[in-house]
């Protein structure tokens, strides 16, 4: 992996009117990767983006491309290519010369955009919208002008910056698969800013979350749902139940008052810990056959699953089950080893 | 559908433009083409043919006053348009700030600086410059023009250019477009509107002042402006000669504006092929 680095961060900081708002970040991010920049808004994801496509220079550090310096190169200089929050399409032109504009500035000939064009029309599915004027077109078809406007060019990276935020669900859902499938088409690299969580994982193959502007974990994102490193993490992605604990020896952990044999070790001896359980890896049992006892408090339908909250000793345990449960009735909860996620306690 | 409420929101409109804009017009048309007898005639406006050089000269000078302001304020309303908001107001204000005061008393200031023994050409003086002839001189004209109209042109162009989204210039930063690409493919269409607003709102009082010629230009370079307004005020009293060349003038200006939303249509069309 080491070799194909196409752009990398080295120690890039950044303050606004005395704020920090990245804080000494570094990453690589790898050639033919969709890399996805997930964090709260505020948490610097954008700002990282921004630094790749030249809209910014970082305070101090480096930022690389293909090993060479591109610091404070200027956007038009870049190999890269953007796609734009809230699209960004010139409303002066009409479909075919916002796709093709970016090759008549770099005086293509009219029979190449022709064709090129064409292409791009075709990839994103808009043919026969040519001639249709920007304003004349919903948001997902403005969406895939904004795609086409930027792929026509062959970046080496296309940078998407909460490009799906504006649209309606089931269209987010649809881009969400398109996307990938343009991506895996082209073999280009991607780089994706959002603070969905669902549409990280569903499309990434790295996952970067940040807060803070501080990276909290890079991985796959089986890796960040799985084994969330801090409990940052974990609250952001997907729901957990995050509690404490007590790590009593190497695969022991104590919480909730009762002791769980884990998958983790090598912290040390009864260090505190942040427990992290998944709503959807407690089963509901039989009060008798359970590892711990509560009364269920609600019950909420949510399609797939029923939410259920279920008191037991304090603590508020969320449950996501197919079987429901009457509120106020007595359950059990079951937590296998390979459910319990053992964190570091974060220092917050 | 408009329905009866609506409309009669519009009669005291209505009766305004009837009095004060078609009646005087009608009036205007009415003396261009009577002599003083009240007997119709054309010669009016065929006797203007000979003041066809004040014409021009008046032309020829409202462009170029039109054509400075615009490179002036085209760079400035896109500098404005950028900043802050607080910033933006700031500099609208000081923008407008000379046009709180009187029109007349602007022009006497500038009759007293640009003299031969003004405070330029005494400033000159100290480096052993000049003096220069600046006053009753066509440049004086055109300068007075542009001081006097510049805010004309910034305002639309200003008002314009803030709905233009900072993503749309960089999408077209980001997509190869340097600074000067970015001003002739993207800026200017989207500016158009508010760009042959500004040329109207300063070509038309520059094209028909008498004021600014008459302080600054001396005897020697009249306009349009001064030759109407000796028809009424002069002793070369005429109010039928002056109607007719008031109406000439209108079509002129009617041609140049025609001219110039032509070039903004043609120009939009351009854009959508």
């Amino acid at each position: 992996m080491e070799d194909n680095v196409i752009v990398r961060l080295d120690n890039c900081s950044i303050a606004f009117d005395g704020e920090t708002v990245l804080n000494n970040l570094s990453l690589d991010i790898h050639d033919e990767e969709f890399v996805t920049l997930l964090g709260p808004s505020g948490c610097g994801k954008t700002t990282t983006l921004r630094f790749i496509g030249g809209f910014l220079t970082p305070d101090s550090g480096r930022v690389l491309f293909d090993g060479k310096d591109v610091t404070h190169v200027p956007p038009y200089k870049r190999e890269v290519n953007t796609v734009f929050q809230r699209y960004a399409l010139f409303p002066h032109l009409n479909v075919f010369e916002n796709i093709a504009f970016g090759l008549r500035l770099k005086k293509v000939p009219e029979n190449e955009i022709k064709e090129l064009v064409g292409e791009m029309i075709e990839l994103v599915n808009l043919r026969g919208f040519e001639s249709r004027k920007i304003g004349a077109m919903s948001g997902g078809q403005q969406q895939r002008v904004a795609i086409a406007r930027a792929l026509v060019n062959k970046p080496r990276i296309l940078l998407l910056d909460e490009p799906l935020g504006a649209l309606d669900l089931k269209l987010r859902k649809d881009m969400q698969v398109e996307l990938k499938r343009i991506q895996q088409q082209l073999d280009i690299t991607f780089v994706y800013v959002t603070h969905d969580q669902e549409e990280a994982l569903t499309m990434s193959d790295t996952v970067v979350v940040m807060n803070d502007g501080i990276i909290q974990q890079i991985g796959t994102p089986e890796d960040i749902y799985n084994e969330p490193r801090n409990a940052f993490v974990a609250d952001f992605i997907g729901e957990s139940n995050i509690i404490e604990g007590i790590m009593h020896e190497d695969y022991l952990v104590q919480f909730a008052g009762e002791k769980f044999k884990c998958v983790d070790k090598g912290f040390e001896k009864d260090e505190f810990v942040d427990v992290v359980v998944r709503p959807e890896d407690i089963q509901i049992v039989t009060p008798n056959k359970g590892d711990l006892w509560g009364v269920v408090k609600s019950v909420v339908f949510k399609g797939v699953h029923f939410e259920m909250l279920i008191e037991q000793a304090g603590y508020t345990w969320k449950v996501h089950s197919t079987q429901s449960a009457e509120p106020g009735a007595q359950v059990g909860l079951k937590i296998g080893p390979d459910e319990i996620h053992i964190m570091k306690r974060s220092e917050a | 559908m408009i329905n009866k409420k609506a409309r009669i929101a519009g009669v005291p409109y209505v009766i305004w433009m009837v009095v004060f804009i078609v009646a005087p017009l009608c009036m205007v048309a009415w003396y261009a083409f009577t002599d003083k007898s009240g007997q119709f005639t054309i010669d009016n406006i065929s006797s203007i043919g000979q003041y066809a050089p004040v014409f021009a000269r008046s032309i020829w000078l409202a462009l170029i006053a039109t054509v400075i302001c615009l490179l002036l304020a085209f760079p400035l309303s896109y500098l404005i348009s950028r900043m802050s908001g607080a910033r933006q107001s700031l500099m609208i204000m000081l923008i407008m700030l000379p046009m709180w005061m009187n029109f007349l008393l602007r022009t006497y200031a500038w009759m007293t600086l640009l003299e031969n023994n003004g405070l330029i050409n005494r400033f000159l003086g100290l480096f052993g410059l000049g003096p220069f002839q600046m006053i009753n001189t066509q440049g004086a004209v055109v300068l007075g023009m542009v001081y006097n109209y510049l805010p004309f042109m910034i305002l639309p162009l200003y008002s314009i250019m803030t709905k233009i989204d900072d993503s749309i210039i960089n999408a077209a930063k980001d997509l190869g477009a340097n600074m000067w690409q970015v001003t002739w493919r993207v800026i200017i269409p989207l500016a158009m509107p508010g760009i042959t607003t500004g040329i109207t709102m300063v070509f038309v009082p520059s094209i028909s002042t008498f004021i600014i010629s008459r302080m600054l230009g001396g005897g020697g370079n009249i306009l349009i402006g001064d030759l109407i307004e000796m028809q009424f005020l002069g002793n070369t009293y005429n109010p039928h000669l002056g109607s007719a060349m008031a109406l000439v003038l209108m079509v002129i200006v009617l041609l140049c504006m025609s001219i110039a939303n032509q070039f903004d249509d043609e120009e939009m069309e351009g854009m959508l092929l």
